[in-house]
Parts: C-alpha cells; sequence; structure tokens
C-alpha cells in the first residue's frame, strides 16, 4: 500500500478558521511510513485541531491532507481507515470491553470467529485477556487507555492517531505507559502521530516533533535538535528551562564571537554565528550547560555571581544566582555535596559552544 | 445525630404526603368497597361489587381501560417519535435560537390547560381556522371533525406531553460525550449507524423518564377528554370523575381510580422491566 512518496501523512497549508478567528494557519508536515511524530504546544496552539483535521472529525478550511498518498481532505472520517485514541479514551459506556473493541469489526462484517479471535489478539496485545465482558466504568483510568488502544489496532490501521492519551493518568502510570505505548508502536512499526503538551513524552517517545504556537508550525525536528538547537525563543522557553540574554555581538574572532550584554557582562561565545558585528542578538543557555565552582578558574567564561535562591529537586538542584549586572540566571547543577549557601559569591563556567544564539528582530544593533 | 438532624428535612414532605396523598389514597382504597343504596347514597360496606361491576363488563373493559391504554400508548409514541428529532436539534443549538426553541416547547406548560383547549378548539373546530384553510386550499371540500372527537383528545394529549418528552431527551442527549460518536465514526460507522449504535442507546435513561410521565399522564387524563372528547371517547380519568361527581357514586368511581392506579403500576412496572433488560442496567451505577 506504501506509495512512491514514502508518506503516510501529508499536510499542506492546512488552515482552520471559525468565523473571523483562525485555530490552525497554513500548516504543513508529513509523518514518513514507521515513523512517531509528536505535535507538541501549549494547549490553543492548534495541535489537537490539525489531529482531528486528519482524522475527519473537523474539516479544513484550507489546504490539503493526504494519508498514503491519497486526498483525504473531504473524507467523512468513517472513509479515512485510520486508528483515533481520544483523550478521555471514549469508551462506549453501555458495550463491554469485548464489543467495544469488535465494534469496528462488527461494521466490517467480519464473521463471528475472526471477530472473536482479533478482539482476543488485541486485548492481549494491550494486556487486558480476561476483562471482555466488563464494562468501561468497572476499569481503572489505565485500563480504559488499553481499551481505547486494543480498540484502535484491532482494525490493523496503517496510521495511528492519539490525542494526549495519558494526559488524565497519574504521573508514576504516565510515565510507565509512554514506555509500553512506544515499545509497543515499535514492535508493531505503526506510522503515528501524537499530540501532547508534555515535552517529556514528546522528547522521550517521538523521532520528529513538529512544535505549534498561535495555530503555526514552529520547528520540525528530531527531539535532541530541538532541545539542543531551540533556534528560537518560544521552543527554547516552551521545551525545558532557558535563560535568555539580550546583547550586542561586538567582535567575530576565530569560532567564537565576543557578545556583549549590558554594561558590565561580556560572553565569549562558539561557533555558528551567522550574525554581523553590530547585530542585536539573543543568547539562549540552558541552565544545566552552566557548572557551579566555589573558586575562580580558567576558562572563556568565568562569572561572578551571587546566590539568591535554592530549589531542591531530588535528583538535581536548581540556583536562581544574579550577576553584578543585576541579570538572574537559572543554573542547575547534580553536585548536592558541598553546594553553595544562600548569599554566597560562586563562580560559573560556560563553555562557548554552550551558548545558542538567534536573531532578535526588530532590535537596535546601536 | 446528624441522621436524625437529616431525617428532619423530610418531615414536612413526609407530612405534606401523608395528608394530601396517602390518607386519601387509603380512604379511596376502604370507599371501593362501600356499597351504594340507589345510586343515591353510600352505606359502609365490604363488598367486591364495584369491582366485579367493571371487570365483568366486557363494555367497561374494552371501551374504558383498554381504550385508555390505547390512547395513552399512542399518544405517548408521537410525542416520542415527535419530540425525540425536536430535542436532538435543540442539543445541537445555543444562544438565542436555543432560547426560542425552547419556549416554544415548553409553551404547553406555561399557558394554563383550559386557555390552551380553547384555543385549539378555535383552530380545529368545525369552521375553525384550519378547517377554512384546508378548504380554501382545495385540500378536501367537507369540513373534518377534529374537535368532540377521538382526534381532538389524541392532538391535545400529543401537544402537552411533547414538553416532558423533550426536556427529558435534551437532557440525555446533552450527557452524551461528543468524542462517543467521533469514536463511532473513526471505526467506520456512518452518521446514522453512529446514532442508532450509539447516541439512541445513550439516550435511553431519558426516553425512559419521558415515558414514564408522558404514558401515566395521558392514561389517567381527564380534563382533556372531558373538553374535547365525544361519548365513544370515555377514557378512564373521564369515567371516573363522571361517576364521583355527577352520579355521586363514590365506591364505583374509588373501585375504577385502584384499578387505573394498578393498571397503570403495572404498565410501568412492565416498562422498567424491559428497559432495564434492554440498557439501563448496564448504565446505571453498580459497583
Amino acid at each position: 500500500m506504501n506509495d512512491s512518496t514514502g508518506k503516510a501523512i501529508q499536510v499542506e497549508g492546512v488552515c482552520k478558521r471559525y468565523g473571523h478567528v483562525s485555530a490552525v494557519n497554513d500548516v504543513s508536515f508529513d509523518v514518513r511510513h514507521g515513523e512517531f511524530v509528536s505535535l507538541l504546544g501549549p494547549s490553543g496552539c492548534g495541535k489537537t485541531t490539525t489531529l482531528r483535521m486528519i482524522a475527519g472529525f473537523v474539516m479544513a478550511s484550507d489546504g490539503h491532507i493526504r494519508i498514503n498518498g491519497r486526498d483525504v481532505t473531504y473524507l467523512p472520517p468513517e472513509k479515512r481507515e485510520v486508528g483515533f485514541v481520544f483523550q478521555n479514551y471514549a469508551l462506549w459506556p453501555h458495550m463491554t470491553v469485548a464489543e467495544n473493541v469488535a465494534f469496528g469489526l462488527k461494521l466490517r462484517k467480519r464473521d463471528k470467529a475472526f471477530i472473536r479471535n482479533k478482539v482476543e489478539e488485541s486485548l492481549a496485545v494491550t494486556g487486558l485477556s480476561g476483562f471482555e465482558g466488563r464494562l468501561p466504568r468497572q476499569l481503572s483510568g489505565g485500563q480504559q487507555q488499553r481499551v481505547a488502544l486494543a480498540r484502535a489496532l484491532a482494525l490493523e490501521p496503517q496510521l495511528l492517531l492519539m490525542d494526549e492519551p495519558l494526559s488524565n493518568l497519574d504521573r508514576a502510570l504516565r510515565v510507565a505507559m509512554r514506555r509500553e505505548l512506544k515499545k509497543l508502536q515499535q514492535r508493531l512499526n505503526m506510522t503515528t502521530l501524537y499530540v501532547t503538551h508534555d515535552q517529556e513524552e514528546a522528547l522521550s517517545m517521538s523521532d520528529r516533533v513538529v512544535i505549534m504556537s498561535g495555530g503555526e508550525i514552529v520547528r520540525v525536528a528530531r527531539p535532541l535538535e530541538v532541545y539542543e538547537d531551540p533556534q528560537s525563543e518560544f521552543v527554547a522557553d516552551f521545551v525545558g528551562t532557558t535563560n535568555f540574554f539580550d546583547g550586542i555581538v561586538s567582535d567575530i574572532g576565530e569560532g567564537v564571537a565576543t557578545v556583549k550584554v549590558g554594561e558590565t557582562l561580556t560572553l565569549r561565545v562558539g561557533n555558528r554565528i551567522s550574525a554581523a558585528p553590530g547585530s542585536a542578538v539573543r543568547v539562549l543557555l540552558r541552565p544545566e550547560r552552566v557548572r557551579i565552582l566555589a573558586e575562580r578558574r580558567e576558562g572563556a567564561n568565568m562569572l561572578a555571581a551571587r546566590v539568591d535562591f535554592i530549589e531542591y529537586y531530588g535528583p538535581t538542584l536548581r540556583y536562581t544566582v544574579a550577576l553584578p549586572g543585576g541579570e538572574a540566571l537559572f543554573v542547575e547543577a547534580h553536585d548536592i555535596h558541598g553546594s553553595a549557601q544562600i548569599g554566597e559569591t560562586v563562580w560559573l563556567s560556560i563553555e562557548p559552544d554552550h551558548f545558542r544564539l538567534i536573531d532578535r528582530k526588530g532590535a537596535p544593533a546601536s | 445525630m446528624k441522621a436524625r438532624n437529616a431525617a428532619l428535612l423530610l418531615a414536612p414532605a413526609a407530612l405534606a404526603l401523608t395528608i394530601f396523598v396517602i390518607l386519601p389514597l387509603m380512604w379511596v382504597v376502604r370507599t371501593s368497597f362501600n356499597h351504594t343504596v340507589d345510586g343515591a347514597y353510600m352505606v359502609s360496606a365490604f363488598t367486591f361489587e364495584n369491582y366485579t361491576r367493571f371487570l365483568g363488563s366486557g363494555w367497561y373493559l374494552v371501551n374504558t381501560l383498554w381504550f385508555s391504554i390505547r390512547v395513552a400508548i399512542l399518544t405517548t409514541a408521537i410525542s416520542v417519535l415527535l419530540g425525540y428529532p425536536v430535542a436532538l436539534y435543540i442539543a445541537g443549538t445555543r444562544g438565542v435560537q436555543r432560547n426560542v426553541l425552547m419556549t416554544m416547547v415548553l409553551s404547553p406548560l406555561l399557558i394554563g390547560l383550559v386557555t390552551l383547549v380553547y384555543g385549539w378548539i378555535v383552530i380545529f373546530r368545525g369552521g375553525g381556522l384550519l378547517n377554512s384553510l384546508m378548504i380554501a386550499l382545495r385540500v378536501y371540500d367537507e369540513p373534518v371533525r377534529y374537535m368532540w372527537d377521538l382526534k381532538g383528545v389524541v392532538i391535545l394529549l400529543v401537544y402537552i406531553g411533547m414538553p416532558y418528552i423533550v426536556l427529558s431527551l435534551l437532557d440525555s442527549i446533552e450527557r452524551i460525550n461528543p468524542s462517543f460518536v467521533e469514536a463511532a465514526r473513526n471505526v467506520g460507522a456512518s452518521r446514522w449507524r453512529a446514532f442508532w449504535s450509539i447516541t439512541f442507546p445513550l439516550t435511553m435513561p431519558g426516553l425512559y423518564a419521558g415515558l414514564v410521565i408522558v404514558f401515566t399522564l395521558n392514561f389517567s387524563a381527564f380534563a382533556v377528554p372531558l373538553m374535547v372528547g365525544a361519548t365513544d371517547t370515555q377514557m378512564i380519568g373521564l369515567v371516573i370523575y363522571r361517576e364521583a361527581l355527577l352520579n355521586n357514586d363514590l365506591p364505583f368511581a374509588s373501585s375504577l381510580s385502584v384499578i387505573m392506579i394498578a393498571a397503570n403500576a403495572t404498565i410501568l412496572l412492565g416498562m422498567s422491566f424491559l428497559f432495564g433488560k434492554l440498557i439501563l442496567n448496564r448504565l446505571e451505577a453498580k459497583r
């Protein structure tokens, strides 16, 4: 069934408008066969609307959606042959677990023995054997989630769409289900498009992440690239925690540029600099990329700072420190022994390569 | 002490129920065994003659009890057939449109019954608006007898029963999570199939509540058959009224009341069993 493009989903210039309000604006991306792609963004960013347009629950106002090369933009949902797992599971409350899973097979007029086997097999895959006769309300949230998954898998869809399927579970279960889901997806080589607002879920499960904001795509990249090289302030801020400095490029040397931030702070920033001297840039720095030292050592960036606040997270400590110019900075450290106290002065060491630069559009390049 | 304080909350209602329902009902049951002398006054007795007079008479059984059941079934069924699509439609509206529609649906409950019936008479009587219009449009030539006929009774009972059906169905429809229907569409169900397999079964609690109310009201209807009925629309409520207030035969009226209540209870029990078996037992919280 694979068409020549090798694309399971192609979303091309898709828009969704409600009156004058634009929920999704000119969104384009692909999902390849066997790939796990996440749509990640804050609530209201249009990720769920995009997923629902692919499933056919919402009609696109503009653009095209192709599934395995076939244009499905105007097809009703029942003609699209995609699996869908809902955030609230959407199990039919008047049907047993087995009836829920069998419903789609019955609609396809498969014979009884086939349906029975398929239901058994799907429930076995999701670890629910023995629950056939239960009603949805007699199951826990995690079990209901598995039934929803079994119901989708029973139809052997070429494509699985999931709308925040784990967000109603408590944290421990969510993490366990995340791993299980990913393993299952890999075993079945199931093309999956997964909507989530949880960056941890998106980073840990996906082959690629599509980040959305305000109805538009901000970035499409592998999880590692998204985190390490956010390329925009929104991505940097939404995925993980980031320190920002607004500065002016003052000098570009051999693989290292100098950025002046305010009156007192000068940063030595590593490679991949496209900005010309004098241009306004925003410098991004992940808190865990800063080393915190008790004494001054040699280094490209060695900054004195005063500890203002300390939060203990278990595996890590987060310091809020103030630089002499008044800039506040988050620093995350694993070493909790001999840690600094509030009010003490410490030294921060930052490798030039750990900074990321982005343009500050419209800022004066004085 | 908490339980006792809570029980106190029920006291006023329990008192009212005892005075206005339970005691009169006991009195009715007792009276139904009394004897009427020369169709004029009642003497205390313990006789089944009032029951045998009704149950032993084929005419009463067919023209009153069975007739009332048939009218109640017919009018309830028509109310459901008309009310279900209305409830579905209203569930999809909001704002001003919804308020206008709700007001229209509820209007029979907002206007007094007598005003309402006389309004309908103006429209449906021999030379009324409907007949004039139909004759003018040449749909038919002779005026059709709507009022003072079974047609009028059915039309009015349907009209008055509709709001209860629509309201109770609307409540059920709006409880249905929209993703239930989407999930059905997703696994291959057409709009039509999703309705019959998902939406319809899930509205059974509302349909059942509406059926119970409307069937009971229509089975025991008295004002509507009195005002627009004819000699051949002897619904049981009307017969009770006539025996009690016109013929002054309280024992016979009482026995009819007991039979009416028993028949209604039997039918409702049957309905409860049927609906329970079909679907409600699955939907009810049972842990």
